[in-house]
């Protein structure tokens, strides 16, 4: 048996006094407590800034949701499926927001078997309408870890080297039904570069942590809803890459968009590549789109991998929408109101500043409220005031 | 047409390009178009959006070369309470107060701005992500104060007077972005150079482009093409979306190209191949052929 790190378990602590944290003051209300509660809550978040670290742009991601018996537990409401499905839908549009040119694709796994729900692609709207329809499906059985593992993994040992290989099972039985010996193929896994993350419903599940530990992803079981979406949340972003990772030229195209109207003459309507494949929808033809640069073939949308020949389409934006995990903006320094007299006024939004504590940018020195620097970092990724100088980075 | 509801709060946000050296060159090329007249154009906009609703909100920041201040409202003044002392003056016509009293403010702070900035250098271009930056944080702040119930609807409106600066796209396009998921419509309204910022800008978030082509009628195009706001407007006929170019720019020659390599640590565009990149320095895997063993013949085993 290999060493295991030493951890200790929550019940070998000792008792945990969580009446202390609420103190009254003079006049016996808890005002002063409650506003520094939910001061903490909005800084909860870590800015954890990987610095120079390498990160993996191009991502390929199998996300594995266990439906078995236990998915219809009403301990997530209205019960641990549907919570599930919806908070899927939620990471599978930050996800594409977050990482355009990166793929999703997922596998359900029930009563011993494991199947694809939708293979790995570039565009959300296939998968979220996958997983709308998968809410009508029934839960039963039992998972089976080691077939949606080799499932996935038939995919992604073909993905190229420069990309990131990643699973995210979302587990909530506390068993699995296995064919073979799983700490076989966990070493397989690890040969191929594929990182494993779970995210457990009910308790921790030791193989689960063996797993996680040789392949190198996390570990986490949720307590209640709103943190099973911030350890989904926590996926979003680029992981760092790992060393063998390959970095190469990848060979693209930037389309342009056509929009041809009904008085260009030599404007012909034509299928493009996606209604040729798909059985529904309306009719298929269109004037304009995006014709790849190198067979002409027709897309409606980007990004996507032209099927005729293999170049990978996408549009400057895409691109653009990575450059904020590459320069990251820095976190600001929290410092007491008590000590800033000459301002006033959020130099963002105008507003007055009533917060306990205000940020400053440590390269412009404007002073921001708690508000705007959680927007500034979370959303606008840049400091108003530093971009209004000339020298942009 | 549909009565809006007490519960829609609609805001507009006007972003005015007020870069002096452009403005002092027009004033030179053209003087009937001068930056007050402009200003007066952007204060009848002001002024109409604040009218056609009770529950209608407006914000006007002027984008100057090293800063971008807000015209209008003044931070000074808290929500509810009076606008300012008792010395504003209620306009002897007879106009709608808040109205005349925004006015008076507009045309007091430009000139504060304008005369106590000192202009250093002589560049013509604006730096706008600043200015769309602080509005934007100006919008989510308003959006949190809402009273229970109440909805808002965001969109901003750039008048666009001096060229593009090229150092600005990388925090143009993270503007952008966080634009486009707050689902705030950015609206242009250019008054010289075509801006393909602005082009992309629009494409992006949903608004609407428009190159004038007569500045001295800058009044009637506003009221007519922006001032709809995006539930109106599909039910008029606007100025057609302008083809946008989204082919990127390579970062060795800055050519447009259409098909390209693209580093996979840094996403710098290279046009043609090249061992190392400039960026970030990695040095790539280069795709050898495969070199193909040779078989071995098996030796037939003599009988």
């Amino acid at each position: 048996m290999d060493e295991e790190p030493e951890r200790a378990k929550r019940w070998e602590g000792g008792y945990e006094r969580t009446w202390e944290i609420l103190k009254e003051d003079e006049s016996g209300s808890l005002k002063a407590t409650v506003e520094e509660i939910l001061f903490q809550a909005k800084r909860k978040r870590v800015f954890e800034s990987h610095g120079q670290v390498r990160l993996g742009m191009m991502r390929h991601l199998y996300v594995v949701i266990d439906t078995s018996r236990t998915m219809e537990d009403q301990d997530l409401k209205p019960n641990r499926l549907t919570s599930t499905l919806k908070l899927v839908e939620y990471f599978v549009e930050e996800y594409f927001d977050q990482n355009p040119i990166s793929q999703v694709g997922i596998i359900t796994t029930k009563n011993k078997r494991a199947e694809k729900l939708t293979d790995l692609a570039g565009n959300p709207k296939k998968h979220i309408d996958a997983l709308k329809k998968a809410k009508d499906s029934t839960c039963g059985g039992e998972p089976s870890l080691y077939n949606s593992l080799s499932l996935a993994m038939q995919t992604l040992k073909h993905m190229p080297g420069h990309s990131s290989r990643e699973v995210l099972i979302i587990f909530s039985s506390l068993t699995t039904c296995d064919p073979a010996n799983i700490y076989e193929l966990v070493k397989t896994l690890k040969a191929l570069k594929i990182r494993v993350s779970v995210i457990g419903l009910s308790a921790e599940v030791r193989v689960c942590t063996v797993l996680t530990r040789e392949t190198g992803g996390s570990y986490h079981v949720i307590l209640d809803e709103s943190h099973f979406r911030e350890l989904l949340m926590f996926h979003v972003k680029p992981p760092p890459a790992t060393s063998s990772s390959e970095c190469s030229l990848i060979r693209m195209g930037f389309p342009q968009h056509t929009i041809a109207s009904l008085s260009d003459q030599d404007a012909k309507p034509s299928f493009s590549q996606a209604h040729l494949d798909s059985t529904g929808g309306g009719p298929g033809l269109s004037m304009g789109g995006y014709f790849c640069p190198q067979c002409q073939a027709k897309y409606t949308e980007l990004p996507v991998e032209c099927k005729v020949c293999g170049l990978t389409l996408v549009s400057a934006p895409h691109l653009a929408r990575s450059f904020h995990h590459l320069f990251p903006l820095e976190a600001f320094q929290e410092s007491p109101l008590l000590l800033h007299h000459r301002e006033r006024f959020c130099e963002a939004c105008q507003g007055e500043l009533k917060d306990k504590s205000v940020f400053t940018c440590l390269s412009c020195c404007s002073v921001f409220c708690v508000e705007c620097d959680l927007f500034i970092h979370d959303t606008l990724h840049c400091c108003p005031s530093c971009i209004h100088s000339r020298s942009a980075p | 047409m549909v009565m809006a509801s007490e519960d829609e709060v609609s805001l507009l946000v006007i972003v005015v390009d007020v870069n002096p050296i452009w403005w002092g060159q027009q004033a030179n090329r053209e003087p009937q178009f001068t930056l007050s007249k402009c200003l007066d154009a952007v204060m009848v906009m002001g002024n109409s959006h604040l009218v056609m609703t009770r529950t209608n909100k407006l914000a006007i920041i002027a984008s100057h070369c090293q800063e971008s201040h807000f015209l209008y409202p003044c931070k000074l003044w808290k929500s509810g309470d009076g606008h300012g002392d008792d010395n504003a003056s209620t306009s002897g016509d007879g106009k709608y107060e808040l109205l005349s009293v925004a006015n008076d403010f507009i045309a007091e702070e430009i000139k504060n701005l304008m005369s106590r900035t000192e202009v250093k250098g002589n560049q013509t271009d604006t730096l706008l992500a600043g200015s769309l930056a602080k509005a934007l944080c100006y919008i989510h702040r308003v959006a949190k104060e809402l009273e229970a119930g109440q909805e808002i609807k965001s969109r901003i409106l750039v008048v666009k007077a001096a060229e593009d600066c090229a150092l600005q796209y990388m925090n143009f396009m993270n503007v952008i972005f966080a634009a486009q998921k707050q689902s705030i419509l950015i609206d242009a309204c250019v008054l010289d150079s075509d801006s393909g910022l602005l082009q992309q800008a629009c494409d992006i978030t949903g608004g609407l482009y428009l190159k004038i082509p007569q500045k001295i009628a800058l009044a009637q195009y506003l009221l007519w093409v922006f001032l709809p706001d995006s539930d109106q407007r599909s039910q008029l006929v606007l100025p057609p979306p302008v083809h946008v170019d989204y082919r990127a720019a390579c970062f060795c020659h800055r050519n447009l190209i259409e098909i390209g390599y693209v580093c996979s640590v840094c996403l710098s565009i290279f046009c043609n191949f090249s061992p190392i990149c400039t960026t970030c320095e990695t040095a790539f895997k280069i795709p050898l052929p495969q070199v193909v063993k040779s078989k071995k013949k098996k030796l037939k085993p003599s009988t």
